[in-house]
């Protein structure tokens, strides 16, 4: 350490290391669409190089470069009872991940901040690649600015991804209202397949519409949804007409691991559970619309919950309201922000709204209490939940 | 004399009970359910709801003894702090009132607010989750039972019975016998008055607080989550736990205070 020499080239390899790191996390791999991948270059070109200065600065790049693996990070947080999540259906693949590795399958519960992660009350924090991840890294407004010293733990990587933001309705309802589903589902894929495709407009859109994050903010989260969308469990791209494809093998996936991890006191819902099958949850017949053949829409005016607070998480919406894609189908779309303790299932299974996005696990759990609902697309590929934590908290 | 008191307390007693079996009644023949408009999902019928408590008892046991445990902590705890207030209040008369009305403005703050400052503050007490966020949902139902305490104690410490407390000075009787022998036994009575507040009190605190707390622990907790989760009968089976904690916690202050006010007065 007291050779430069040294220490630069101990530097130079945690520059490396954080690189192939931001490759593997961002979600986008070589695979991805032209666009995507120059931006990924980019990005990783800016942040080797920032990280370089940093860790020749603090002097600690022999510790950055002796990083313990995965595995071994995920059982030191857990055997502090460090490792972090909000619950509420949100902390199935958590727990599937710590029964991976032979680890009991408890939690922190989280609140809706960051600042247990940024006190190291919780050591392994959930994650939205999305959201809590940019808060964490970057440091705009609300941001708590650590850059590249925290690591993640891909869900996708780790073989225990369940699939996230999808579009539902009752099954009452779409049987009643064909015409309306299958409007709805193809004007809102339309709007994400554009929103993906130019997430910095996107972003502005839901800015406009009443955004509960900052423009900064908005504008990371619609690029990190865009690879969500975009991309699947693999790493393999999903073309623009495949916006919104259920794909069987995740959700089947998604379908084994609920099995495994939700667990219920109703013995009713257990057995409803554990007889499901993908055709109890999800139906593709919604996904094109031709109103030639299929007819005008049989409700018009239809409104959508989301599962949180108005942003880029839910931009496909909001940009095809605003291009006016449901105006060309005939539709008049009221989106309606969610948030808390907000139940997007029981909100759509009481028919206070016509449409719902929920994880997939969530409806699961929903139709095993009894609620009769159904998946008309699959908006999100790939799970967006990461494990962060800070580098210097799991050094070798 | 003697048929009257009986008729009181069938009034008393049988009425009640007749509406609530009237009200399961309607419930179980899902009479309730056309009436206010839902279904069987959202509001599962008595006997789904007593199905999935007996099934799971264990567990449920599990989590009210965790929800007992903090509302009587917090309870307990409360209860000294406020008597002590009202001691202290009563000692220093001159700003005691003053006092009192700072404590009663603490307790106006909701519980929703104070439950997720109170675990920011003990976040660091502990490295065991569960001992710190056990502190915590303490603390909160501390302070949400102290209010009443300290109101009602200092009115038993002061408002004392006419010319007894002249009657004392004529004994010149010294400042601390007139407070054990006069106002503390005074102030019994008052603090049944304030238990009956703050009982079922420390019972929501409880039950609100697991909303915020670090640990996925309680009957409060599990209502929350199952709500979300979209399990109402399994929901419904923790309000009812939740209820009965209540209730009982309830029935046994009203046989301690029948117990030992009923003492008091064959003795005084």
């Amino acid at each position: 350490m007291k050779q430069t020499k040294r220490k630069t080239l101990l530097a130079a390899v945690a520059a490396i290391l954080v690189c192939a790191q931001l490759t593997a996390c961002g979600g986008t791999t070589a695979a991805t669409t032209t666009a995507a991948a120059t931006t990924t270059a980019a990005e990783t070109t800016t942040a080797g190089g920032e990280s370089a200065d940093t860790t020749a600065e603090a002097t600690d790049a022999p510790e950055a470069a002796g990083m313990m693996s995965n595995e071994e990070i995920i059982k030191a947080a857990a055997a502090d009872g460090k490792v972090g999540n909000w619950g509420l259906g949100n902390e199935y693949e958590i727990q599937a991940l710590l029964t991976k590795y032979e680890l009991p399958t408890d939690y922190i519960t989280m609140d809706f901040t960051m600042d247990q992660f940024d006190s190291d009350s919780v050591t392994l924090a959930s994650a939205m690649t999305y959201n809590e991840l940019g808060l964490v890294k970057n440091s705009y407004d609300g941001g708590y600015g650590y850059g590249d010293t925290v690591g993640i733990i891909d869900m996708n990587d780790e073989g225990v991804a369940m699939l996230e933001d999808n579009l539902f309705c009752s099954k009452a309802f779409a049987e009643q209202n064909p015409n309306t589903v299958k409007a709805f589902v193809s004007a809102s894929m339309k709007g994400w397949a554009y929103a993906c495709a130019n997430p910095e407009e996107a972003a502005e859109i839901v800015f406009e519409a009443g955004s509960s994050v900052s423009a900064d903010h908005q504008a990371y989260m619609a690029s990190e949804v865009a690879k969500l969308v975009t991309t699947d469990m693999n790493g393999n791209s999903v073309s623009a007409e495949k916006v919104g494809n259920m794909d069987e093998e995740a959700m089947q996936q998604t379908l084994d691991l609920a099995k495994k991890y939700i667990i219920l006191e109703d013995a009713a819902a257990k057995d409803k559970l554990a007889a499901m099958t993908l055709d109890d949850i999800r139906s593709t017949a919604y996904m094109t619309y031709d109103p030639e053949t299929d007819g005008a829409p049989e409700k018009t005016a239809v409104s959508v919950q989301l599962k949180w607070l108005p942003q880029a998480q839910f931009m496909g919406y909001y940009v095809a309201k605003a291009k006016g894609y449901y105006d060309e189908v005939g539709l008049d779309v009221t989106i309606v922000s969610g948030g808390g303790d907000i139940s997007e299932t029981t909100a759509v299974y009481n028919g206070t709204v016509d449409f719902g996005v929920t994880w997939v696990s969530n409806l699961i759990n929903a139709n095993a209490g009894g609620m009769e609902l159904l998946e008309v697309a699959q908006v999100y590929q790939r799970s967006g939940l990461v494990l962060v934590y800070k580098n210097d908290l799991f050094k070798k | 004399m003697k048929a009257k008191r009986l008729m009181n307390s069938i009034s008393g007693f049988a009425l009640p009970v007749l509406f609530g079996v009237v009200i399961a009644a309607l419930w179980q023949t899902e009479v309730l359910h056309s009436w206010m408009g839902t279904d069987t999902i959202t509001l599962p019928l008595p006997t789904r709801i007593g199905e999935i408590i007996s099934s799971n008892w264990d567990t449920i046991m599990g989590h009210v003894k965790i929800t007992v445990t903090v509302a009587l902590g917090g309870l307990m705890f409360g209860s000294i702090l406020g008597y002590g207030i009202a001691i202290i209040a009563t000692v220093f008369s001159k700003w005691g009132a003053g006092g009192l009305t700072i404590v009663s403005a603490f307790n106006a703050i909701p519980l929703v607010a104070l439950a997720p400052v109170i675990n920011n503050w003990t976040r660091d007490l502990s490295g065991d989750v569960s001992v710190r966020s056990t502190i915590a949902k303490i603390l909160v139902v501390t302070i949400s039972c102290t209010a009443a305490m300290s109101v009602n104690a200092f009115r038993g410490l002061t408002e004392l019975k006419p010319f007894s407390e002249d009657l004392m000075k004529s004994y010149a009787a010294k400042r601390i016998t007139v407070f054990t022998k006069l106002r503390l036994p005074n102030s019994i009575p008052y603090i049944f008055t304030a238990l009956r507040v703050s009982v079922p009190a420390s019972v929501i605190g409880a039950l609100v607080t697991e909303y915020f707390a670090e640990e996925t622990v309680g009957v409060g907790r599990q209502i929350r989550e199952n709500i979300v989760k979209g399990q109402y009968p399994t929901a419904w089976a923790y309000i009812a736990i939740a209820c009965a904690i209540g209730i009982i916690m309830y029935v046994i202050l009203m046989i301690a205070e029948k117990l030992i006010l009923k003492r008091r007065k064959s003795r005084g």
